[in-house]
């Protein structure tokens, strides 16, 4: 029993740890998706940062750590926020993950880089290297006590419990009982919705990797004294502390912070009571690992279909589309053949092994063109492969084996250990499963590979050169020139695979798994197939790198090398087989050339090196295809400006397909006594003013052909002209509109005809390609969400517009600070009034509508522009719904109600436009709409006469 | 496949086919001059100096240039003076430490690589292949065996039918007052370097007389423990009747040594402890680590720094001379490459005038001398098994004292 307690409390210190670590994964995952590798080097840094200052410069410890924790972490989270992270938000999984792994080598580089000129400047700074038993925060040597028989604790425990509760504390304060705190949940639970609430979900995410960071700092001030200044450690610490993050689900702080506590004492008991695994050498170092795979595993299967099988990644544009067959490979023939010759004419014999070197390494790196580039899936498992396929191959040829017949063993090992690390695959994507892959990997280097007889000690095997005949590649050249050929045969042989039927099915399931499934595509034998055609290239790669070195040992390729391999390959661009060959030679070529021409500093690579994600988030394609692609980009859009500005000058002319239908509605639609323009000048919350919506329609012309007219009076939302759309498919071409305070405008329209996107762009969601978007007579078109929502404008999307996961009185709190307000819609709903605490989400979708237009009522805006509010409600419900709308109209708020059915909506319609196929087809008053004109509009056949 | 691409291949198929032949024989045979001119012998270092796990062996450089430089101010070897490029950096990478190896062959045309200290060691085959005299710290297997590759004080690496080196358990025996009946807990990292070392000193420990009641390779290789009493309770209860055993002998790294020791002491343990890193004077600067290795027995195979002997005197001032007149803390590494250094001047030194890889190796071939700072050493044997001398220091009051003094013991067969 003492035994139990003992390891229960001591679990508890890397338990804290954990928590700390997690809670700010979760953090700054929530706000930015950024699922952040480098946690762990920021932990690093701080506790490098920490000992230096203490131990080198002899600064006290408590204020030393408290500025590192407050000052320099968050400072740290800022900067990188704002340079990397905000940008690689926008940027695919793959790029994000790649660039954090970047990092996560450049960090500590960085530090210790900092600390080398430190130190040649004269500063009293220590050697960062081989240093043991560093003091913490507390005094060094710790202070033991043993407060029961057989359970002993020490201050830099007690020390780790009572900061870790603080932390936990002032968290929990911040979070519950502050409006950043409350922001912050807002933004983790929808941040599209934030943004449309006006609060720039931007400034939220560098307050988390604030946050983020200030945790990381703590976790590594408070880890000195257990870890010491190993960056290795602290990764390793913190890929073990992803498991309570993915407790957590990436969402919740508090799960994430219980789960880190509980995978801290779990470790311990296990390490206690695991003595039925001793046979199985690496059990116990492997356990960590266990519990980070279980986890992944057990806890995303609940959500299987919403974590997707792929993350729903299409692939890019293809630059080359088109293009001839000399286009396409003239250039890499060229290349190949200058690099084939240079092996026997200009080369050293040191350039010679080291380009035969990279371009055996290039072709393990082609197999990420498979798994990543074509199947969009990130493997960090890849070195597994490399060192599995070698070491069978390497123990067969010890008995005898030719190597032909062991590579190609070895390599059949490889795809068999790539379908077994394909089966979480089958229901994880996206960080969920980069994190298995290197759960796994991990697995396979501290248990598979730690077996006696397959890794024959440190000694490893020989794996001599090929010989075959009158070829002998003993000698670097002939090696190199026969990598070079078989390079271009595997470029030509996955080219065509990717053009193949096999190929299609892949980019099929990548895109959407169960539209593939559906049209007879098995998602689960092309995934396995996939991952076993890249495992085996990886490991048919690596007996061929394993021969260039002569010997393959079990330590040789590590977890850690595939995570950095990943970041190579991905930095050249993983989309075609020849970027895995210049990816290859540039890893092998350029730390040489950096040594002898740059910089002496071991330092200074690694730190460029880690960079390169900076680069990912402007070219996410990698280097190789930046350039062309960015040509290629260029030319669309030069095309794509062309034929709008062609449509937008025929309109102009009075010539366009819209013209007449303009000249048809613009006389009798017209809206709002004119000069009026009823409370939107005095902005949200004005009186309600008098409105004459019902009693005519003859003052000012209005929108729709009222380009021409400056100087009448503007409406408070005004689209001209407006072309907008997704990648070069437009959607909108050439919307006018108008609607003004106190009015309603019903805009309707078929299954997409754009109603959506017409919402998405008045909300500023969506950036219109053309046209003006303007509000309250201000020009807006260049707002993004946030700016366009201060000016008064409110989207309330399809679906409810409501944070699930925040309560009924937080998700009021957002919009009305003052309880008064909350008291009133309290006083009119009393249904929401009985159920404060209760989470929205729970509440009926008729309830989360309310709750979605309650506080408006409060607080009117300018314009309200609805998509599909009464979607999916009850007829009682949509009445109730309608009258509110009816209500915030009589408040002065310009409604813009985007309806797929009419009936129920024209009852409060003040205007109707119709929308098909990208184009307002008619519009008018309520009192001209008639059934002929609603078919036609439904039809599209207004447009098209 | 369009025909100028065809007709590349095939060209290049051809060239493989043929021009190969000459190359595989001709390429890069090795020089056997390579590196010695008539007044110079050109040497390099592999080192591994930055880690991501902030095990550094750095000072092994400053170590090999000590020694170089006494060589050089005393006329060099044979008339001809050492040339040494200082240590390349292999970042305990595996494709750096090749990469280094053939640098230093093929671009720096280096007559020999010392020293070469590192925890990987891939451009091993390479330099044998190239014929290039390798010395360096002998703890991985590839220092056992092939032809020039030389461990400065022997192959640390015990192969099956080979010899062990009972350096360890003979020291204990001497501070226990014999090992009749005495008790040792034995424990390593779980993985398989930690489960060779338990298999070979539960071999070593019973051959000298010892009980081992505990010899396990459990504690997690990566990820180091924060609590120990796990594994502390278990030791504590293995002794004879559910006792405490004797003494706790680790095989793990100093962090690892730190919590555990610190974790035996709070537990009341009053035996012997053991392990053979924790030797470096630098670890006495910290609090920590002086309060958690105090009492504990440090097995070192060279002479301990505290001996007084001429061979050491001499030492020291090198590396004082050699670090620009300052009194540096000394460090096993500094011996490392000052040893490694040492072996090959001593063996270039036989060789005579007429230094070649051929002389070098014959040179070796019946290399021996004694009384140096790692005890009698001799080859070929060393390339079989360890020279087989050591000592035991005792960390006490925030000093190293010699505990068993320096000497060299008899192997036993390892099986």
């Amino acid at each position: 029993m003492g035994d139990l307690l003992g390891f229960i409390l001591s679990g508890l210190v890397s338990g804290a740890l954990y928590a700390l670590l997690a809670t700010g994964l979760v953090l700054s995952y929530s706000a930015s998706g950024l699922f952040n590798f480098a946690h762990g080097a920021t932990a690093y840094l701080c506790a490098l940062a920490f000992y230096e200052l203490h131990s080198g410069f002899g600064w006290p410890a408590v204020p030393t750590a408290l500025l590192l924790v407050f000052l320099v972490a968050p400072g740290l989270g800022w900067g990188l926020d704002r340079l990397m992270f905000r940008r690689l938000a926008k940027v695919g999984e793959t790029a994000q993950i790649v660039a954090t792994i970047g990092l996560l080598v450049a960090l500590p580089a960085a530090g210790l880089w900092v600390v080398e000129l430190l130190e040649r400047a004269g500063a009293p700074v220590l050697p960062a290297e081989n240093q043991f038993g560093l003091p913490g925060v507390g005094p060094s040597p710790a202070v033991s006590w043993q407060p029961l028989d057989g359970v002993g604790i020490d201050s830099d425990q007690l020390i780790t419990w009572i900061a870790t509760a603080l932390a936990a504390a002032a968290l929990w304060v911040l979070m519950r009982h502050t409006r950043l705190g409350l922001r912050l949940r807002g933004a983790v639970d929808n941040r599209a919705l934030t943004e449309l609430r006006g609060i720039s979900a931007d400034r939220l995410s560098s307050t988390a990797w604030m946050l983020s960071s200030g945790l990381a700092g703590l976790a590594g001030v408070l880890a000195t004294p257990l870890l010491g200044l190993s960056a290795h450690d602290y990764t390793l610490f913190l890929f073990v502390s992803a498991t309570a993050a993915v407790l957590g689900r990436f969402a919740s702080v508090p799960l994430a912070f219980i789960g880190g506590l509980g995978l801290g004492v779990l470790q311990n008991l296990v390490a206690g009571y695991a003595s039925f695994a001793e046979g199985i050498t690496g059990f116990r170092t492997a356990v960590p690992f266990l519990i980070l795979f279980a986890g992944l595993v057990v806890l995303v299967r609940r959500r299987r279909r919403a974590a997707g099988t792929a993350a729903a990644d299409p692939p890019p544009v293809e630059y080359l589309a088109g293009k001839g067959w000399g286009r396409r490979w003239g250039a890499w023939v060229v290349a190949g053949a200058l690099l084939g010759t240079a092996f026997y004419t200009v080369t050293t014999p040191f350039w010679s092994g080291i380009l035969a070197q990279g371009l055996a390494i290039g072709l393990v790196f082609m197999s990420f063109t498979v798994v990543t580039g074509l199947g969009a899936m990130v493997s960090l498992a890849q070195a597994t492969f490399v060192t599995g396929a070698a070491l069978v191959a390497g123990l067969l040829m010890s008995h005898g084996w030719p190597f032909l017949a062991a590579a190609a063993v070895g390599t059949a090992a490889a795809a068999l250990l790539g379908a077994v690390v394909a089966l979480p695959a089958l229901r994880l994507g996206g960080r969920s499963l980069a994190l298995a892959t290197l759960a796994l990997a991990f697995l396979a280097d501290q248990v598979l590979f730690q077996l006696g007889w397959l890794r024959n000690g440190d000694t490893g095997w020989e794996i001599p050169r090929p010989v075959a005949g009158p070829v002998d590649l003993g000698d670097d050249r002939a090696m190199g020139l026969a990598l070079v050929l078989l390079s271009g045969v595997l470029v030509a042989l996955l080219t065509r695979l990717r053009g193949s039927r096999w190929g299609r099915a892949m980019l099929a399931v990548r895109s959407a798994p169960e539209a593939a499934a559906a049209s007879g595509v098995s998602v689960v034998r092309t995934k396995l197939l996939l991952f076993a055609v890249s495992a085996g290239l990886a490991g048919f790669g690596g007996v061929l790198y394993a021969s260039y070195n002569t010997r393959i040992t079990a330590t040789d390729f590590t977890a850690m090398t595939g995570l950095v391999w990943l970041a190579v390959v991905v930095a050249a661009g993983v989309r075609r087989p020849q970027f895995a060959v210049v990816a290859g030679l540039v890893f092998a070529v350029a730390p040489h050339l950096l040594t002898t021409y740059v910089t002496e500093s071991p330092h200074l690579p690694v730190i460029l090196f880690g960079l390169a994600g900076l680069a990912l988030a402007n070219d996410p394609d990698g280097y190789c295809a930046a350039l062309p692609s960015r040509r290629a980009a260029r030319h669309a859009v030069k095309r794509g400006t062309v034929a709008r500005s062609g449509t937008a000058a025929t309109a102009r002319a009075g010539g366009g397909r819209s013209a007449p239908l303009l000249a048809r509605t613009v006389e009798p639609y017209a809206v709002g006594a004119a000069g009026t323009a009823p409370g939107t000048a005095e902005g949200p919350g004005a009186a309600p003013s008098v409105r004459d919506s019902s009693d005519g329609h003859g003052g000012a012309p209005t929108a729709l052909g009222s380009r021409g007219g400056q100087g009448e009076a503007p409406g408070a939302l005004e689209l001209n002209g407006v072309h907008a759309g997704y990648g070069g498919a437009p959607v909108l071409r050439g919307v006018d509109l108008v609607v003004r305070g106190g009015e309603v405008l019903v805009l309707l329209g078929p299954n997409g005809a754009g109603k959506s996107t017409l919402c998405r762009v008045a909300a500023g969601l969506l950036r219109p390609a053309g046209g003006l978007v303007r509000v309250r007579a201000e020009d807006a078109t260049r707002d993004g969400a946030v700016a366009r929502a201060r000016r008064g404008v409110r989207l309330a999307p399809e679906g409810r517009g409501i944070f699930a996961g925040l309560s009924i009185e937080e998700n009021l709190a957002l919009q009305l600070t003052a309880a008064e307000d909350r008291d009133a819609v309290y006083a009119r709903f009393p249904a929401l009034a009985a159920r404060r605490a209760v989470a929205a989400g729970s509440l009926s979708g008729g309830e989360q509508q309310l709750l979605a237009l309650a506080p408006l009522l409060q607080r009117p805006p300018a314009v309200l522009v609805a998509d599909e509010p009464s979607l999916g409600l009850a007829p009682r419900v949509v009445d109730e719904v309608f009258r509110l709308l009816t209500e915030l109209r009589g408040h002065g708020t310009a409604l813009v109600l985007v309806e797929e059915k009419a009936a129920e909506v024209l009852g409060i319609a003040d205007t109707v436009a119709y929308l098909a196929q990208g184009e307002i087809a008619w519009s008018g008053p309520r009192s001209e709409v008639d059934r002929d004109r609603l078919a036609e509009a439904y039809l599209g056949t207004g447009v098209r006469r | 496949m369009p025909r100028p691409l065809r007709l590349i291949a095939a060209t290049f198929a051809l060239f493989l086919v043929t021009a190969c032949n000459s190359a595989s024989s001709g390429g890069s045979g090795p020089s056997s001059v390579r590196g010695v001119t008539a007044d110079t012998i050109r040497v390099g270092g592999i080192v591994s100096m930055t880690t991501a796990s902030g095990y550094s062996k750095k000072d092994t450089d400053l170590g090999a240039r000590a020694r170089y430089d006494r060589a050089n101010a005393e006329g060099g070897v044979n008339g001809r003076k050492i040339e040494y490029l200082g240590a390349e950096d292999d970042g305990q990478d595996p494709a750096r430490n090749l990469a280094a190896a053939r640098k230093l062959v093929q671009q720096e045309k280096v007559f020999a690589v010392s020293p070469m200290s590192s925890v990987t060691f891939a451009g091993a085959d390479f330099l044998d292949a190239q014929q290039v005299p390798t010395v360096g710290w002998g703890t991985l297997p590839s220092f056992c065996g092939p032809a020039h590759l030389y461990g400065f004080n022997g192959c640390l690496v015990p192969t099956p039918g080979g010899t062990l080196n009972q350096t360890w358990p003979e020291g204990l025996a001497a501070v226990l007052g014999g090992a009749r009946g005495k008790s040792v807990a034995l424990i390593a990292g779980d993985n398989d370097a930690g489960k060779f070392g338990i298999r070979t000193f539960t071999q070593g420990f019973k051959a000298a007389g010892f009980q081992v009641p505990y010899a396990k390779a459990v504690v997690p290789a990566t990820s180091m423990p924060s609590d120990w009493s796990a594994y502390t309770k278990e030791i504590l209860r293995s002794g004879p009747g559910g006792g405490a055993p004797h003494a706790v002998v680790s095989v793990m790294q100093t962090p690892y040594n730190i919590g555990l020791f610190t974790a035996l002491k709070r537990s009341g343990y009053k035996g012997l402890i053991s392990d053979p890193t924790d030797y470096d004077p630098g670890l006495l600067a910290k609090d920590a680590t002086k309060q958690a290795l105090d009492g504990v027995h440090v097995l070192l195979q060279f002479q301990p720094f505290e001996s007084d002997t001429p061979a050491m005197r001499q030492f020291k001032a090198d590396i004082r001379k050699a670090a620009g007149g300052k009194d540096v803390p000394l460090n096993m590494h500094m011996l490392t490459g000052y040893m490694s250094a040492d072996l090959f001047l001593s063996v270039a030194a036989k060789a005579g005038k007429d230094l070649t890889t051929e002389s070098f190796q014959k040179a070796a071939s019946g290399f021996s001398d004694t009384g140096t700072l790692v005890g009698d050493r001799a080859l070929p044997k060393g390339q079989k098994e360890s020279f087989g001398c050591g000592a035991l220091v005792r960390l006490e009051n925030g000093r190293y004292e010699v505990a068993v003094p320096f000497r060299c013991y008899p192997p036993i067969p390892f099986g």
